[in-house]
This record gives C-alpha cells, structure tokens and sequence, in this order.
C-alpha cells in the first residue's frame, strides 16, 4: 500500500509577519510594520508560486471522455514556449490534464506516475478512475499548508461499465465528479460555453426538451475545438495550439489542433 | 549496557540458522484452540473452537472470528491478546486504503501488510513476534474467493483449505480426505463444523464454536449462534 508522504518538510517559507504565501507581492502591510512607511514603497516579496497561463478542459460522455488543453507556456506577458504539454496519461483509460504552474505540474505529474507505478506492482493491476480520483485529491490536501500550484481535471471511462467520468479539482484536493468541467486562465470564457452547448443549460432559445442534447464523441471534439477558439481570442495566455486526447474503450488518442498565436 | 538493549532485535539467529523466537512463536500457535479455513468456489469458510477458560465465562463476550471489512474476515490460533492487536491493526490499514483509494482493499493487499506488520516485530529493537497466525478470507480483485494464512514469521500462504493450532494435523488429514475444487459454500461450511467436531474435547455447541462466512454477496458474516446451532444439526 501507498504510504503517505512526509509532509514535515512542506512549509512555506514565511517568516512571523509574511502575508499569506498565495497573496501578491503588494498585499497590506502588516500591523505591526512601522506605520510611516507607504505600502507602495515595500519591496514586491518573493513568491513561490508563478502562472504559467492556459487552459484544461475535460468532458464525459456516455461512452467517451474528452481531455483537452493549449500547449502555451506563458510568463506574464512572454512566452517562454509554444509546446508544453498540460496533459498526460495515467493510466489506460484515465488522463490527467493541470492548469496554473508549470513547475508544479510537473512534479504533481512525475510523484503521481511513481504512485501508480507502486499500485501496479503491488496490484499486478491498473488503478481505477475513482482510485486516481480519490488518490490525487488525497496527494493534493497533503500539500495543504504549501499547495501545489495546479488546478486539475480527470478524465477517464470506468473500466467496468465503459461510462465516461470527469473530475474537477481545487489546489488543495475538493473535488467533484462532473460530466464537463474547464480550469486555467480561460476558464471563465470556456465554461459557460460548454455549460450551455453541452449541459444544456441557460439555453432559452431552444424548447425545454432539446436542451442538453446528448453529444457524440465528434460532435463533443468540435465543441471542445470551438471553445479553445474563442478563448484563445480573449485570453491571451491561451493558444498556440490545442491538444486533443479522446479516451474511449477503445483506447486513447491523440490529436493536435493549431490556435492562433498572438 | 541496559540502555541500549533494547535498541537490538531480541530475536537474533540460532548458531543452526534458526529464529528460535518464531520457533517458540509457533509453539504457542500450536498449543492454541484450533481454527479452520475452507474455500468454497462460492464463498469461504473459517471456523474456530471457542474454548473458555471455565464454564463460569460469559462466551458471548468472547469474540474470536473478527470482521476487518465488510468483505474481510479473520480469526486465528494463539495469544488471544496479541490477536486483538493485529486485528485493530488489520482495520486501520483497510480504512486508511479505503481513505486512499475510496475503493475496499483487496484481500492479497490486506495480508501483504499485515505480513509486514509481522515481519517487522521479528526485527526490531524490544519486540517479541506475535503469538499467533491468522486465517483471513475475503474477495479478491479478481472477483474470486481467497483463504489466507499469516504466521508469526511474518510469511503468508494462500491456501484451498488449511487448518491452525492444536489439531492441526488431524484436521488438514481430514480436509485433504474430503476437499474438492468446486466445493459449494453450504458444503464447505458443514465440512468445516465436522472437521472441528473430529478433534473436539466435550460436547459441540453453538456456545463453544464460531464461524464466519463470506458469500457470493461479498460481505464477510460471523455467524449468530442461532445459525451456528442450525449447521449443527444439520452434521448430526
């Protein structure tokens, strides 16, 4: 079984008068700084944390699950690179796509292959979806007082009944089973685009009864492909290019879509 | 020096490559109340002799056949004291799975650690290993029915029928006599309350033996005496 991980180690490095780690630089002093000095002129604290922008999307179908996501990899106002990946793939049937920063991204990634890669050998199996589910929220809420900086979606199909399962996830584990579900810096354009194309919400222009119409796996990959448009437009951390994973029993794969790059 | 006795394992090898703590271990397994396994192709069976210590204990506070999960059960042959110890030890690993995993932990998972648990207690520093093994049945992940077997050395075997404690032997010679791959679970739990019944002292109640089953339906069952008394007038 998984030990838990030692988490003595993961503070963040604050001294007794620091601002809460995740607050800006330029947050209000504290109560006890001398009261002469201006707020404005306090040197911008180092912060652990830094957003690397783009955006993640997963939805599920009846039979299919979608994880999307742009491949760019900004730093405010630069880009560092066009192509990297959000995304990756954790077991057969369940793929794990994380918004915010890269560096923790990556080793949320790496210390969640090593966890599954213990559970095969001890299981002579693959972990489930909801296992995963449950384990990354565990991993997450571990990190509590010092969170990793990636706000997560999981998405799979359950390997017993071949039905499409989504999960959305907070910094520090809540997390919920969903049918669609975005984080990143696109979230709140791309959101309410899926709420109502695919969920069928708010969509008062259509009779009651043909509101949440129920997607094929082509239909959800244009919708998917459509949304990563309109926010690459208005987000200008999202775009480049888009990264299709359409999760069936079949199998995973793979497709890539260009976005623009401005 | 005193102090740092206790920081050395007192279970060190014999000049013959031998751990004579595990040996002396399983001396007190063996003068133990026997106890019984048998796996039906539907389900599984364990079954133990309750023997109390006079006719004036109250045997209905005497617990021996212990459920771990829903799905899991055990019992065992020994020290009764070291026995409760592992089974709160058993259920914490399972909730902690559970907590991990939010799926039940598969039987082969739960004997792994508890072997561990075991194992350790014959390498560390001012332990004794455990006086007792444990018979532990429950569904694997494989959907099929497992029969387990924990000795104080900390070594496991998956068994299709197996017997621990004082009448060992004479019950794993009349199991081997009477075993069949596709036995069915009714079957397999008469076969265990005769088997018990061959090597008993006195005369066979529902007050002085415990069984605990786990069905097609996955949920690991002790036995009311109620139900203990109807087998028994079924072997009659």
């Amino acid at each position: 079984m998984d030990r838990p991980l030692s988490h003595s180690s993961f503070l963040p490095p604050l001294f007794s008068s620091a601002p809460h780690p995740l607050s800006p630089p330029h947050s209000v002093p504290h109560p006890s700084a001398a009261p002469s000095v201006n707020a404005a002129e306090r040197p911008a604290r180092w912060s652990p944390y830094q957003d690397n922008g783009g955006t993640v999307v997963a939805l599920a179908g009846r039979d299919y699950a979608i994880v999307a996501a742009d491949t760019r990899f900004s730093v405010s106002f630069s880009i560092p690179t066009r192509e990297f990946t959000k995304i990756t793939q954790l077991t057969d049937r369940v793929v794990l796509a994380s918004a915010g920063m890269g560096a923790d991204r990556q080793y949320l990634h790496k210390m969640l292959h090593t966890r599954l890669a213990m559970y095969r050998h001890q299981h002579q199996r693959d972990m489930s979806l909801p296992a995963a589910a449950q384990m990354l929220s565990n991993t997450l809420y571990s990190r509590r007082f010092f969170p990793i900086y990636a706000f997560n979606v999981l998405g799979g199909i359950d390997s017993a009944t071949g039905e499409g399962f989504v999960y959305g996830y907070d910094a520090i584990g809540s997390h919920e089973q969903l049918k669609v579900v975005c984080s990143g810096s696109g979230q709140a354009i791309v959101q309410p685009v899926l709420d109502q194309q695919f969920s069928g919400r708010q969509r008062y222009s259509v009779p009651d009864a043909e509101r949440a119409p129920s997607l094929t796996l082509e239909q959800a990959t244009a919708l998917v492909r459509d949304a990563f448009a309109s926010a690459t437009e208005r987000d200008i951390h999202t775009g480049d290019a888009l990264e299709m994973w359409q999760i069936t029993a079949a199998g995973v794969r793979q497709t890539r879509y260009e976005l623009r790059k401005d | 020096m005193a102090d740092t006795a206790s920081s050395f394992s007192l279970t060190v090898f014999s000049s013959s490559g031998k751990l004579n703590q595990l040996e002396y271990a399983l001396k007190a397994v063996n003068a133990g109340a026997t106890s019984l396994g048998i796996r039906a192709k539907n389900g599984c069976v364990i079954a133990t002799e309750k023997r109390l210590p006079s006719a004036l204990a109250d045997d209905a506070t005497i617990r021996k056949v212990e459920s771990v999960t829903e799905g899991i059960g055990m019992v065992y042959a020994g020290m009764g004291p070291d026995y409760r110890l592992l089974v709160q030890k058993a259920r914490k690993v399972a909730q902690t799975y559970y907590q991990t995993f939010r799926e039940p932990m598969p039987l082969a998972q739960l004997v792994r650690e508890l072997a561990t648990v075991m194992q350790e207690f014959t390498q560390s520093g001012g332990v004794r290993p455990f006086g007792c093994s444990l018979l532990l049945v429950g569904y694997d992940a494989e959907e099929e029915p497992q029969l387990a077997q924990v000795d104080p050395s900390g070594s496991f075997f998956f068994w299709k029928a197996s017997a621990i404690g004082k009448n060992m032997v004479n019950a794993k010679t009349f199991l081997e006599k009477r075993y069949q791959d596709d036995v069915e679970l009714e079957d397999a739990v008469h076969m265990a309350v005769l088997t018990l019944k061959e090597g008993f002292e006195g005369k066979i109640t529902e007050r002085n033996i415990e069984i605990g089953i786990v069905g097609p339906d996955r949920r690991f069952v002790a036995l009311r005496p109620a139900a203990i008394r109807d087998y028994l007038g079924e072997v009659e």
